[in-house]
């Protein structure tokens, strides 16, 4: 039986807890849309005690243990939980700051594009989004000493590119795609928002100030 | 004359800025961008009261007056092709009482009449099918801004909900030509027949698919909001609670996760590695290649990567330490000029060259005695005039005015004063 270097790859990425995105994995996601592809490797990964899984918005793939019962896999989805709780902090205000420079309700979703130049230009002509991104790079994940906007930004949108959270479009630019990671961390924070009973916001005040 | 004068100034700036009046328009909401190259524009507008503003900060782009957008609806159409049924409900009617006329004409053979009615029915008609096609085109049209020139989640929905109830209008609208009655309408007139059986119900298809393929755009349009509104509240309340709990961190601890809810789980990093196939003589070749460079000893000298763009740096200096190793030779100085600062020397001196070759330490004499230099200058004044130091010097062959040491008498100071 020959090797498929597409299956490897794929399974692999799965493995290592990768999320695979089409903007991230494009190769791997094309390969995962073929018919017969999902079946292979979710047969493949059931072997494993694990499953294959989709974000709740439909773009993204992940593995999933099967069977949750040993300590093991428990303490395995305890640290991964904790790798994402002890950092959404700073995650929910880079998504605020960014739909404060869009300067709408939208935020942050797969395929998106982030241009790094864009939001150094609404950043700098409003000193409270300023303070925001120099408050977000005093968080131990998007930690920066730099003292300029510019380098606090690079800095932020290099640790979530680290993260898989943003892929750089070309190589010289500064310019970003949001990735299926996103989703899955929507995800996450709707089940946490039920867990923990945390309420929705409706935004009021900030409604008003724009309609009147 | 001062009245007119300013009239005709601002019907002048409106013909001048008049790409960029109708594009705030037509695809920004009746909103003026402000940019810098806009400015001196936006100031004549404003001059002839043409845009106005809130004096707020937050809310630079000023709005276009209330009559100018009339005009504009006015001498675009949009109101008419946007919402055409109301325009096509009279046309039809008006075709209806033409339709009657031409048959009575017909009947009394009143063949001038008939002529005229003839290239006015052919005229409504036109004018029927001209409003459907281009109210749907520009329906669709209409729909691709995606609203976006409406910032907020909430109204942009309103927005949305708004044209499918337009569309909605329009395809009843669409609804009501029905092929029966256009055929009792035509009769046996072919004239009639061919307007009325083949034209009007081909344009009354394109517009039905350009229509149910807006509203159908509408739709994921819609179910795309709701779905952003829901992650806006979603984030939007996490920030509130980070704001109101500092601090907060969410928790599993508490499940039991035999039953692991399918958002939680995720597996953690699996390591897919394996071992080289010594056992195949086919990979022999490869192997042995491999072996020869994984036995190299030295790792060659880590070179700086150059890339185009200068990669992020983090000043983490919590998390990571620098192990600065000291020097032997800086070691030795150090402890010889402590020696020589606190410890008993009594009237002895200590020649430089003499401790560096008892040290064992492999050094050059120039190396040794620059430590040993620099360390003399790192002690504190006082300390400093406690150290009495000699320097043996040559002068330079070719430039004897400079002089060479190349060896340093240290003792201390007091000891001089006691002989």
């Amino acid at each position: 039986m020959s090797a498929n270097p597409l299956f490897e790859q794929t399974v692999t990425a799965l493995l290592a807890g990768e999320i695979i995105c089409e903007y991230r994995y494009d190769s791997l996601y094309n390969f995962m849309t073929m018919p017969g592809n999902q079946q292979q490797v979710a047969a493949f990964l059931s072997q494993m005690n694990r499953v294959l899984r989709r974000t709740g918005s439909n773009d993204a793939w992940l593995c999933a243990f099967e069977d949750t019962t040993s300590k093991a896999v428990k303490d395995s989805i305890r640290n991964r939980f904790d790798e994402v709780a002890n950092n959404l902090e700073p995650l929910v205000h880079f998504l605020r700051l960014i739909m404060a420079t869009e300067g709408n309700e939208r935020p942050v979703s797969p395929g998106d594009s982030i241009s790094e130049g864009h939001i150094l230009e609404r950043i700098s002509s409003a000193p409270s989004l300023e303070s925001k991104l120099r408050s977000l790079t005093e968080s131990q994940y998007f930690k920066s000493r730099k003292p300029d906007s510019a380098g606090q930004l690079r800095v932020v949108m290099g640790n979530l590119e680290k993260a898989g959270y943003l892929k750089r479009k070309g190589t010289t630019g500064s310019l970003y795609l949001a990735t299926g990671k996103w989703s899955w961390l929507y995800d996450l924070m709707t089940f946490i928002q039920t867990h923990e009973g945390i309420a929705d916001s409706g935004f009021e005040d900030d409604q008003q100030g724009r309609i009147f | 004359m001062a009245r007119a004068h300013d009239a005709q100034a601002a019907l002048l700036a409106l013909a001048r800025h008049a790409d960029i009046i109708l594009d705030a328009h037509l695809n920004n909401g009746n909103r003026m961008r402000e940019t810098s190259e806009n400015r001196t524009i936006l100031e004549t507008l404003e001059h002839h009261r043409l845009v106005w503003r809130y004096r707020d900060d937050d809310d630079p782009d000023p709005n276009l007056n209330k009559e100018l957008i009339h005009l504009l609806v006015h001498i675009t159409g949009a109101q008419r092709r946007r919402w055409a049924s109301e325009q096509i409900q009279d046309l039809w009617a008006a075709l209806e009482e033409l339709f009657n006329d031409y048959r009575e004409a017909k009947r009394l053979g009143a063949f001038a009449d008939k002529d005229r009615l003839e290239s006015s029915i052919k005229e409504h008609l036109n004018i029927i099918i001209e409003d459907i096609r281009s109210a749907t085109e520009a329906y669709v049209g209409y729909l691709n801004s995606g609203f976006s020139y409406v910032t907020d989640l909430e109204l942009r929905m309103r927005e949305n909900t708004r044209a499918i109830d337009k569309a909605g209008k329009l395809n009843t609208l669409f609804d009501s030509f029905n092929i029966r009655e256009l055929a009792e309408q035509a009769g046996n007139d072919p004239f009639l027949r061919r307007l009325l059986l083949k034209h009007l119900p081909a344009s009354l298809e394109e517009g039905r698919k350009n229509l149910s393929y807006a509203l159908n755009q509408l739709r994921l349009m819609l179910v795309r909001m709701r779905e952003d509104q829901r992650l806006s509240k979603l984030v939007g309340g996490f920030e509130v609670h980070f704001a109101n709990q500092p601090g907060y961190i969410p928790s599993i601890a508490d499940l039991n996760l035999d039953h692991c809810p399918a958002r939680v789980n995720i597996t953690s990093v699996f390591h897919v590695d394996s071992q080289p196939d010594i056992y195949d003589s086919a990979d022999e070749d490869a192997l042995i290649e491999m072996a020869m460079t994984a036995r190299t000893v030295h790792d060659p000298e880590p070179t700086a990567k150059e890339t185009n763009r200068a990669e992020a740096i983090t000043n983490d200096r919590d998390t990571q330490t620098e192990i600065d190793e000291d020097d032997p030779l800086d070691l030795l100085a150090e402890r010889v000029v402590q020696h020589v600062v606190h410890g008993y020397v009594g009237d002895s001196e200590l020649h430089a060259l003499e401790v560096l070759a008892a040290s064992n330490l492999s050094s050059e004499g120039a190396v040794w005695l620059s430590a040993l230099e620099g360390e003399l200058n790192a002690l504190a004044p006082e300390h400093r005039d406690c150290v009495d130091v000699v320097y043996w010097t040559s002068p330079h062959t070719t430039y004897p005015d400079n002089l060479s040491i190349y060896n340093m008498t240290l003792r201390q100071s007091d000891v001089g004063s006691r002989i």
